[in-house]
């Protein structure tokens, strides 16, 4: 029998430090996961430069000569742009492509820096770590994100918009007093669990793509040692790629349904021009 | 007896069960669906991958607190 490669015992659960400034605060812990205030530059803020900067390279490359008659990467670019705005607006309709850039960006940086993480030499060198790795980058997206969209919910909507988490129109629904008393209640319960749902947002798209990341890498590793032959792991190579992609579109696609859900109105719709519509559309139909 | 390994395995090992039949129910009834219109199967088969991804979420929620458990020893 061949000897086993080694199975590390500790996976890197976050980048480690490449050069470090100085601390900020005191470093404390929070269920296990160890919350420092130091400010260095790690190696996830390293391998994050190199997404980068291949991502501005292809895209400068691109459109460096813009034509009518497009050469072969242009129409690539093209087509993938070309495809996220149908797919954004098949989610949100047209008040939906005003947030595009931002799902954009999101998706080409995540889907990137998911597939570096099964790149060979990355996560086992020191100075190379898949960004998504590592909870901080992850963390940082999702809070600038959900401060992203709550802005624009109360641009949207005023002051008003903190009337769908303190929700007090249920004591003036109809009916009598101990209906009023019993729904006022319901209603105010309902919109504290919604706003503390809206604060669990930020954890789950955290843990959901770091998990899936690291995840992967794990697999990866015990799976390539358990099968001792090269090569028998490209299977689960593919699978990593896919799931890389399907959990970077799904970050970035949750991203939007929250902006479209921070603007849209709660109050009843009038039904009269919805009918109208229909009944215009089977008209014409019938028509033709 | 290490009561964080023996949490370490309740976590994967009971938050596995909801996922599991939460896509399995989800691929079930976009498969009926798929058959009965087979015209929508593009956007029934996205639809599906995002339900996937997003019911897996929990799961991975858990695996989550499994590492960070056994890596607690």
């Amino acid at each position: 029998m061949p000897p086993y490669p080694d199975i590390p015992k500790q996976f890197a659960l976050t980048g480690e430090p490449i050069w470090t400034f100085g601390q900020a605060g005191r470093d404390f812990e929070v269920l296990g996961i160890p919350v420092k205030f130091d400010i260095s530059y790690t190696n996830a803020h390293f391998t994050m430069l190199l997404v980068t900067a291949i991502l501005l390279v292809v895209i400068l490359i691109a459109t460096r000569v813009l034509s009518d008659r497009p050469s072969r990467l242009q129409n690539v670019v093209e087509l993938l742009v070309e495809g996220l705005m149908d797919f954004v607006e098949s989610i949100g309709g047209k008040p939906a492509l005003k947030y595009f850039p931002l799902f954009g960006t999101l998706f080409l940086f995540l889907v990137f820096s998911n597939w570096l993480s099964i790149v060979p030499l990355v996560g086992q060198v020191q100075w190379l770590h898949a960004p998504t790795a590592d909870y901080h980058t992850n963390f940082g997206l999702a809070v600038v994100a959900f401060l992203l969209y709550q802005v624009e919910g109360f641009r949207k909507h005023g002051p008003r918009y903190l009337t769908r988490w303190f929700n007090f129109s249920g004591f003036s629904q109809p009916g009598g007093l101990v209906m009023k008393a019993f729904l006022g209640v319901v209603f105010i319960l309902v919109g504290l669990i919604e706003l503390f749902s809206e604060i669990f947002r930020m954890l789950t798209l955290t843990l959901r793509l770091w998990g899936n990341v690291l995840g992967g890498e794990i697999m990866l590793v015990v799976m390539s040692a358990l099968l001792v032959l090269p090569g028998l792991a490209e299977i689960f190579v593919g699978l990593e790629f896919f799931i890389g992609f399907v959990q970077g579109l799904i970050f970035a696609l949750l991203v939007l349904i929250y902006f479209i859900l921070a603007i849209e109105s709660h109050e009843e719709h009038p039904e009269g021009e919805q009918h109208a519509e229909t009944h215009v559309d089977l008209v014409h139909a019938q028509a033709a | 007896m290490n009561l964080a390994w023996l949490g370490a395995g309740l976590a994967i090992g009971l938050g596995a069960i909801g996922p599991g039949i939460g896509i399995g129910i989800l691929t079930g009834l976009s498969s009926e669906a798929m058959g009965r219109n087979p015209d929508a199967s593009a956007t029934i088969r996205t639809n599906m991958i995002i339900g996937a991804a997003l019911a897996e979420g929990l799961g991975i929620l858990s695996f989550v607190l499994g590492i960070l458990l056994s890596g607690k020893v």
